[in-house]
């Protein structure tokens, strides 16, 4: 079943077409690595799907609706590109961060009950926050963060998740951890997820698809295909 | 205490302490947020709609409410639309702000109204139906902010984030711009238009050096706003000094000392 699916889009920031006539389906289960050059639209083109912009031309639907119809947001766990660098000295901890979660695809109004606290309490556990749950999100590493905003994505348990080159900021060892964890989330709990990354041979290792852009798509497949191309084509980039 | 005795006195006390309250609990999100000179822009805008409103002769304050909302929610649409030229873009409404105000008080010659109580600041102009005025707004701004508690810290922490979960956050923004601008133009009688967004500010940027969480940050605010009031007040009392730069002044004492605390071995 496709959840994405992206038709004929478009996006001009007003400078030129940073790419068009883009179509794309992406499945249930599948674990796509967003590459290419600075500029090339990886950001972009999650943040359209995210709804965070809108498409100059075309349209994208989220399981089976366009996304000006669709409300089940709780079933997206979204990754903003260095959320925690751009909030550094924000008065918030690890434990409120992850709540914040808890509010993703429900009524502003609603307040938070005993299950939202479990949530919250089990998804802690499970990304291994409880030492710095009462730590203010900004005297964390990046790798830190990165896992806290995992956390945050992950609490109302989505079916989707986007995430904005997660890895970057991170160091080498907490990469590797970070994408280990993506895979085990991918493969042992059926999450979809769709990643902008910079590291095709890290990426490789844990993600199912390959997305390449350069103007639009210059490559989409299997990651070892995508591999393979690169190493007939030479790099993807120009 | 003998300054109690006094109706107008006491009147002050109390739009003072509600002042105390919901400056810094709408300066919160617009310092964390990093729009903490938006007050000032709206005091600007403030200062055109109480001289024009003085020179139309509608009542000063609620022209200035009426007025300071409009620019806000222009200020607002403008920022959403024009993000990159959004600090541009309050300066320009800062300017035009003053300017219409030098008009109108130079087109006014029918005498009666005292400019610099609006802009300094003066306890005894408070009436009981400003009184009334304030302690609404307030009720409002503490419900406003009880309610969607959540939401607006979502949305002053990560507003990508938020708008992807699926928040209002067009709409959220647009009432705290509101908020914003009546809390501007019915302080301004206490602390004076040029000083209001003072008190959004100070007392939020003292309780940042130690706070650890949004919610401290809040009721420290509030805490130190409600001590520069109290200590301000009677100091502008007792010393026979201007009110509102007393108060900012107390609150300025304040910051330094948090400031310094901080420094010297406190947590970062």
């Amino acid at each position: 079943m496709n959840i994405i699916q992206v038709e004929n889009l478009g996006f001009n920031f007003g400078e030129g077409w940073i790419f068009r006539n883009l179509n794309l389906e992406i499945a249930q289960g599948d674990f796509v690595a967003v590459i290419g050059a600075n500029g090339a639209g990886k950001s972009t083109l999650l943040r359209l799907i995210a709804n965070i912009l809108n498409p100059t031309e075309g349209g994208i639907s989220l399981y089976g609706k366009r996304l000006s119809e669709f409300r089940e947001w709780g079933k997206i766990g979204y990754v903003p590109q260095n959320p925690g660098r751009q909030q550094r000295n924000f008065p918030i901890s690890v434990r409120e961060v992850v709540k914040l979660g808890r509010l993703d695809g429900r009524s502003m109004f609603k307040r938070f009950s005993q299950e939202d606290e479990a949530a919250v309490e089990r998804i802690i556990h499970r990304f291994s926050l409880e030492e710095i749950q009462g730590r203010k999100i900004g005297e964390l590493s990046g790798g830190q963060q990165q896992r806290v905003f995992l956390a945050r994505a992950m609490v109302n348990d989505p079916e989707l998740l986007l995430l904005d080159e997660p890895a970057t900021g991170v160091d080498p060892d907490a990469k590797v951890e970070l994408y280990r964890l993506l895979g085990d989330l991918n493969r042992e709990g059926g999450k979809t997820i769709v990643m902008v990354s910079h590291d095709l041979e890290l990426a490789a290792r844990y993600a199912r698809s390959a997305l390449c852009l350069d103007q639009g798509i210059c490559f989409w497949g299997g990651v070892q295909e995508a591999l393979c191309h690169r190493h007939k084509h030479g790099y993807f980039y120009r | 205490m003998e300054m109690f005795t006094m109706d107008f006195m006491v009147r002050a006390w109390l739009a003072g302490i509600v002042m105390a309250v919901i400056c810094p609990l709408i300066g919160s999100f617009l310092v964390l947020r990093h729009q903490s000179m938006i007050g000032d822009g709206l005091g600007h805008i403030a200062f055109a709609g109480v001289a024009g409103g003085a020179l139309m002769g509608f009542q000063p304050v609620l022209a200035a409410a009426v007025v300071t909302v409009f620019g806000a929610v222009v200020i607002e649409k403008v920022r959403t639309t024009l993000k990159d030229f959004s600090d541009m873009i309050l300066a320009i409404f800062f300017y035009a702000g003053i300017g219409l105000a030098v008009i109108f008080t130079s087109l006014n010659h029918t005498g009666g109204f005292s400019l610099s109580s609006f802009l300094f600041g003066s306890l005894m102009t408070i009436s009981g139906e400003d009184l009334y005025i304030v302690a609404a707004l307030g009720l409002f701004t503490i419900l406003f902010v009880a309610v969607l508690y959540r939401p607006l810290q979502y949305l002053a922490f990560d507003e990508t984030s938020a708008k992807v979960a699926g928040l209002p956050i067009d709409a959220l923004n647009l009432w705290l711009s509101v908020l914003t601008a009546l809390t501007v133009a019915l302080s301004m009688r206490i602390v004076g238009i040029l000083l209001v967004s003072a008190m959004m500010v100070i007392p939020v940027a003292c309780s940042l050096q130690s706070a650890k969480s949004f919610s401290g940050t809040i009721f420290g605010g509030i805490a130190y706003a409600l001590f520069s009031v109290v200590v301000g007040m009677i100091l502008s009392y007792e010393l026979n000094l201007a009110p509102g730069g007393t108060i900012v002044m107390v609150g300025t004492a304040c910051f330094i000392v948090s400031l310094v605390r901080r420094l010297c071995g406190g947590r970062k």
